[in-house]
């Protein structure tokens, strides 16, 4: 980590790759909130 | 005053002490630590005497004030606890980042600064390793300034 950070470049580029990572936390966050109406039409699909 | 006054001059007072607080830490390391391998060694207590001082009281302050108004807009638009427990992750990620970030400026980086120019009485000893603490977490703070500013333009402008 030491290494990444004496480096501007690596920096950035470690900036860039945790904005990435980021977009994709927050979207699988995002998927895993089933609200409870979603929830309750999903159990009723899944018991038909 | 009317609420959406309030909750304009909030956004922008947050907006106006985080342009002083990314831009100072842009300043320190895009501008000033690359610079000061440069200096010649009789010039350089311009920059650990006068500059950097400076600098640096305008800095954390900003980070403060950035934080502060921060979640008081978001208390004031209702979405605060939404935020901080990431039920609202867009934001709430770009928050705690922030959070991080202040926490370092305050309890990390400015201790160390006042030890690396001089500020508080150290042993000599100390400083380097004071110095490098302090440039390490500003570096690490620059790191997190790139998702933590993508966050927060998220929520008017969705990335995905």
């Amino acid at each position: 980590m030491g290494k990444i950070l004496e480096s501007l470049k690596l920096t950035i580029i470690s900036g860039i790759l945790l904005t990435v990572i980021m977009v994709f936390a927050t979207e699988a966050i995002y998927n895993n909130q089933v609200s409870a109406p979603e929830q309750a039409a999903s159990d009723l699909i899944n018991k038909m | 005053m009317t609420h959406e006054f309030g909750l304009f001059l909030i956004r922008y007072l947050h907006v106006i002490s985080g342009v002083m607080w990314i831009g100072l830490l842009w300043y320190f390391n895009f501008v000033q630590i690359p610079s000061m391998g440069k200096i010649p060694d009789e010039q350089k207590p311009a920059i650990s005497k006068v500059i950097a001082p400076e600098a640096l009281f305008w800095f954390r302050w900003g980070a403060a004030f950035t934080v502060l108004f921060g979640l008081l807009l978001a208390l004031m638009n209702g979405y605060i606890v939404e935020a901080l427990t990431l039920k609202e992750p867009n934001i709430g990620i770009g928050m705690w980042l922030g959070i991080i970030m202040a926490y370092n400026v305050w309890f990390i980086i400015w201790p160390n600064q006042k030890i690396a120019l001089g500020i508080v009485e150290a042993e000599a000893s100390a400083k380097p390793a004071a110095g490098r603490k302090a440039m390490l977490f500003s570096r690490l703070n620059t790191m997190l300034s790139i998702p933590m500013l993508a966050s927060m333009i998220s929520v008017q402008n969705p990335i995905m």
